[in-house]
């Protein structure tokens, strides 16, 4: 197919661009880093077409990735690593999202040299731009092993883009980041390397490292399902341990409670394009792990252990609103937030329904178009009034009718409410909790959850509404009364975000139809893998 | 051929095939003496010795290099007229490629040298004057290192490794009006002397015992014997004894004491030579001898003794390096701890000699053999690069400590990422090739079924992230204002062509270097039998059809049983 070719590009575009970037003049850095970033996004919107004229709702799992390259990697002492990349409905629109929001974060590092003068752009736009290949690499790769090298590729841009160009604390922050990230992905290389092995035992021969395989095969799956075969330990199953080493890999990246700590503090000393990034790409990665790993190879292990990852999507979403309600610092608060809506993604998960699914991918995309947008609000005035605390401010509206206009829109988007994007996310996220029952009859406790969940609405209103109030309502305070509105820049930044947060608010079918059919498809898989494991261990 | 001469002669006379496998050590104590000669015929001059121990080494490495091409290449030499079949020095693929290795590095660290006399260093630290004696003991202790990795006899195992070390203490000191180098080779005399008299004991022990000095010969009496009594005191305190040795040229735990203080009292080349020489040199026998005394083992449960004391070992070292590397300051003594801890993960490719497909004619490429050629080739390169950079930067600024490092990015941006690519290699992330390494030694650990490693390794992975990030840290977040550094562009293009072999070993030749390895660690001597058979003529590993490459046995090549 000659459009595999264009997501290679897509994934080596970014990459092409940092080096050049590298040997450009200074001066020249942000202008090339927005051109590749608005390439790489035109490029991508070309996938568009194809993608919705694809087969994508025939066959199964997996057979319908559209632009589909496999090449031969390293092909020796019996490993085969192959170059596999491809989209489908869970990966596509990430896809899309990535090269949004990052040409967005471009776009907001335009003034860097009035943040930061002292330190190079060249460096600053080089790893940008990095950062961005790994990410697209991530999100397009079947091969198991590729999935990993990409996952860790992102680290070294982002641990130096928050630990120079970052605020007081950024050493510290970013540091953190590193190490907590890089526990996780340790734990996912032991899983890596036992899946691998596994399947070569199973398949015979050389093993498999393809994500698809890994799921669609059945073989593969009566033995990562089979309740007989321990890991480490007498009586740990297999496929529980995998599912809870791997998952511990993405919710650290989520993230999920108790690992959430680096959050905050990452997103507090970031510049303001990298929390952009932060939050609006990096951590869906971990949820794309979520659907693209866990869920389809370890059907078994997370029905098992639904009620554990409910409970911690739970807390998620509630001890996230209750920090959001301590918080002074905007973007902190902003960050809190963050990790109360990617509550509800695990939720959506835990369930295992299609509405759950539906709603939790949905919610992914959602929170990847409204936290953006916060965090770049917060920068907004950050950079005039070069401070955050949100006790301080005070009738900002009426300085900045533009932005403040625009600030409404976004914590709205944020906070849920109806017709806009993060709305619908979290309605179905609690549907699919509240109707889980009826799918997966010993899923008992799912109605309370979803009663408990289902506060953090309440939640995430009162902290949103006391914030607007603080900082946007009320009397002007003096020093503020001279601040310039929003730019064109601004304003034309915070536009795209804002229609798409209408867009999906309105009409979420055109986002639901991109997804639902490999959702469709994931949840198949799981249930005939499900089903053949139960005959496996009780019917024979 | 060798066999039936040395059978019916009573003095053994090597036959010239025999001499030409030698031919890289051959070529080693040539540069020696061609050293000593240089000086007498132009006199002392520092660009003829380096120039000769240059050549030397080139010449050293493509003698091993052409052993390569020679498809199942296995030969051993030297048999000994009291028992023939027992080789004095092994030459197969993976000791030629440890002596191509070692060669290779020798010319580098030579280059290095050479760049260290042109940094204008006052004399009494550069030593330019003594530079013939310099190379005699440098390339000596090449020579040392090449015999550790081509032999299975008890008495040239104590010998290379003497060889190995006598020359070291000597380089280590060889800033002779410098307090630290001078303490630092008294230690490393007084830890040397005294694990190399602990050795002899073991090796006199096994001698006692066994009654030869062919390690096989030992393996497959220690094999018979615990086959029926099971395993015993006696034979685990000589084991032990003589294992020593060489975990003291690993500087494994507890052997490591000397290795800090040696690497920071140590002129920088020195330093670098000795993290990945003698560490690759001694890593090479410690695996060659275990494998060669364990592969006729059948009984379970000595093995997994065996295999259970070196994988903890291993893994304390590993922890252990990695834990004391947190508070260092000076970049030397740091890099030492991180070494200790490298040959911590190397030491576990020793602990899984015993993988199932052990002693099966068929064998592929061993595991742990090939995750050991990897990781040393790839640990060869970011280790240049590490050190090279601390050179160019205590050329040019005096210092070796980490604030040396402060504000790097802006000082000179090439040696700042060329720095971080050989840091975040040492780690172990992709896309480097130290994530490569890691790999296949994971992969390795695995088929040798020994998962808690597998958590150990990726533990200590984990944790050494931290104080191999402080040193980015200094580069990249700290800047005091230092100067820009000087560095030389010689020295800068070298420390970038080794970043990009690191980062090439890690994407597109990741797959180069595996087959590469594998092919190293085909047809090795002793371990390629089947299991608990006399060794015949015909039984010999013939892979790839190199008939006339292998030696014969005698006879009465199981004399040495009586």
């Amino acid at each position: 197919m000659e459009t595999s070719g264009l997501l290679n590009w897509i994934i080596f575009i970014p990459m092409i661009g940092a080096i050049v970037v590298l040997f450009a003049p200074a001066k020249q850095a942000r202008s090339i880093t927005l051109a590749t970033t608005f390439l790489v996004f035109l490029a991508s919107c070309l996938l568009f077409g194809p993608f919705l004229n694809g087969s994508y709702h025939e066959g199964g799992y997996g057979e319908n990735m559209q632009f589909e390259s496999k090449v031969e990697w390293i092909h020796v002492g019996g490993f085969n690593i192959n170059w596999h990349v491809g989209l489908d409905g869970i990966s596509f629109p990430l896809i899309i999202l990535t090269t949004l929001v990052t040409f967005l974060a471009a776009w907001a590092s335009w003034n860097f040299e009035e943040w930061k003068v002292n330190r190079g752009p060249k460096g600053y736009f080089s790893l940008f731009l990095l950062l961005e290949t790994g990410v697209l690499g991530t999100f397009a790769a079947l091969d198991f092993f590729l999935f990993y090298i990409f996952w860790e590729v992102m680290l070294l841009p982002m641990y130096f883009l928050i630990g120079v160009w970052g605020g007081p604390r950024k050493e510290y922050a970013a540091i953190k980041f590193f190490l907590y990230t890089l526990a996780g992905s340790v734990l996912m290389l032991v899983a890596l390397l036992a899946m691998y092995f596994t399947s070569a035992d199973v398949l015979g021969g050389a093993g498999t490292f393809s994500l698809i395989e890994y799921a669609t095969d059945g073989r593969l799956q009566s033995v990562f399902n089979d309740p007989n075969k321990t890991f480490l330990w007498e009586g740990w199953k297999f496929g529980h341990v995998m599912f809870i080493f791997l998952f511990i890999g993405f919710m650290i990246k989520v993230p999920v409670f108790p690992f959430h700590t680096w959050l905050p503090d990452a997103h507090v000393e970031a510049p303001t394009p990298i929390s952009m990034i932060l939050a609006g790409i990096l951590l869906k990665l971990g949820a794309y792990g979520f659907f693209r790993v866990c869920y389809p190879i370890f059907p078994e292990a997370a029905r098992d252990l639904a009620y554990f990852l409910a409970v911690l999507g739970v807390i998620n979403i509630l001890y996230g609103a209750f920090c959001c309600l301590a918080q002074t610092d905007f973007k902190r608060l902003v960050a809190y937030s963050s990790i109360s809506h990617m509550g509800y993604v695990v939720l959506g998960c835990a369930v295992m329904t299609d509405v759950g699914f539906q709603g939790a991918m949905f919610q992914v995309l959602a929170h990847g178009i409204s936290s953006p947008m916060c965090f770049f609000l917060v920068g907004v005035i950050y950079d005039r009034a070069h401070h955050r605390n949100i006790n301080d401010f005070g009738g900002l509206w009426l300085a900045m009718p533009r932005y403040g206009s625009m600030a409404t829109l976004g914590f709205f988007a944020s906070l849920g409410l109806p017709s806009l994007c993060g709305f619908i996310g979290e309605v179905w996220v609690l549907l699919g909790t509240f109707n889980a029952g009826s799918v997966h009859a010993e899923f008992t406790w799912a109605k309370p959850m979803a009663v408990l969940a289902a506060f953090g609405v309440i939640l995430t209103a009162a902290y949103i509404l006391w914030m607007i109030q603080r900082v946007y309502l009320g009397k002007l305070r003096e020093k503020y009364a001279d601040f310039p509105d929003a730019t064109a820049r601004e304003t034309a930044i915070l536009f795209p975000m804002a229609v798409l947060a209408i867009f999906m608010g309105i009409l979420p079918k055109y986002t639901f139809d991109l997804m639902n059919g490999t959702i469709d498809d994931v949840l198949a898989t799981m249930t005939a893998s499900l089903s053949s494991v139960s005959s496996f261990a009780f019917g024979g | 051929m060798l066999a039936s001469t040395t059978t019916t002669n009573p003095i053994w006379m090597p036959g010239g095939d025999e001499l030409a496998y030698l031919g890289p050590l051959w070529a080693l104590v040539a540069t020696v003496v061609a050293v000593l000669l240089g000086a007498l015929a132009v006199g002392r001059n520092w660009r003829v010795s380096a120039g000769i121990a240059t050549f030397g080494g080139l010449l050293t490495a493509w003698l091993a290099y052409r052993g390569f091409s020679q498809a199942g290449f296995t030969n051993w030499a030297g048999m000994t007229p009291s028992a023939p079949a027992a080789p004095m020095l092994v030459a197969d693929q993976f000791s030629y490629c440890f002596i191509f290795l070692i060669s290779v590095f020798m010319v580098l660290v030579t280059g290095m040298w050479w760049l260290g006399q042109n940094a204008g260093l006052p004399e009494h630290l550069t030593r330019k004057q003594d530079s013939t004696e310099f190379f005699v003991l440098f390339v000596g202790s090449a020579f040392g290192m090449s015999l550790m990795v081509s032999t299975t006899n008890l008495l040239m195992i104590i010998l290379a490794v003497e060889m190995a070390s006598l020359p070291s203490y000597g380089i280590t000191a060889f800033r002779k009006k410098h307090n630290l180098a001078a303490e630092a080779s008294l230690k490393y005399v007084l830890f040397g002397a005294i694990t190399s008299a602990i050795m002899i004991y073991g090796a006199s022990l096994l001698y006692g015992q066994y009654h030869t000095l062919d390690l096989a010969a030992i393996g497959r009496q220690i094999a018979a014997e615990t086959g029926q009594s099971g395993p015993t005191v006696l034979m685990g305190v000589s084991l032990v004894a003589f294992m020593s040795g060489i975990a003291f040229k690993v500087s494994a735990v507890p052997f490591h004491f000397w290795c800090p203080d040696v690497f920071e009292g140590a002129s920088i080349e020195i330093t670098t030579w000795l993290s990945v020489a003698s560490k690759a040199a001694g890593l090479g026998l410690m695996l060659r001898v275990i494998a060669v005394l364990t592969c006729n083992l059948s009984s379970p449960d000595t093995l997994e003794y065996v295999s259970l004391a070196i994988a903890v070992m291993a893994a304390i070292t590993c922890t252990w390096g990695n834990i004391s590397a947190f508070r260092q300051t000076n970049l030397k003594r740091l890099l030492a701890f991180s070494s200790i801890a490298h040959a911590g993960y190397m030491l576990m490719a020793v602990a899984i000699i015993w993988h199932p497909e052990f002693g099966q004619t068929d064998m592929p490429a061993h595991p742990s053999f090939s995750a050991l050629v990897f990781y040393i080739t790839v640990y060869l390169m970011m280790n240049l690069g590490a050190f090279g950079v601390i050179a160019l930067v205590y050329w040019s600024t005096g210092k070796e400590t980490i604030d040396a490092f402060n504000g790097l990015a802006r000082r000179s941006l090439p040696l700042t990422i060329a720095m971080v690519v050989f840091l975040f290699s040492l780690v172990g992330l992709p896309p480097m090739g130290g994530f490569f390494a890691k790999w296949w030694l994971l992969y390795a650990l695995w088929e040798g079924n020994v998962v808690w490693l597998i958590l150990v390794a990726v533990f200590n992975t984990l944790i050494s992230l931290y104080y191999y990030a402080r040193i980015a840290r200094a580069m990249i977040f700290t800047d005091d204002g230092q100067p820009t550094v000087h560095a030389p562009i010689s020295g800068q293009a070298a420390v970038t062509v080794c970043a990009i072999l690191v980062l090439l070993t890690g994407t597109l030749s990741a797959g180069w270097l595996k087959d590469f390895s594998d092919n190293r660690s085909r047809g090795l001597y002793a371990i390629v039998r089947p299991v608990n058979q006399e060794p015949t003529a015909n039984d010999q590993l013939d892979n790839d059809g190199s008939e006339e490459k292998i030696a014969e046995f005698s006879p009465d090549g199981g004399s040495e049983f009586e």
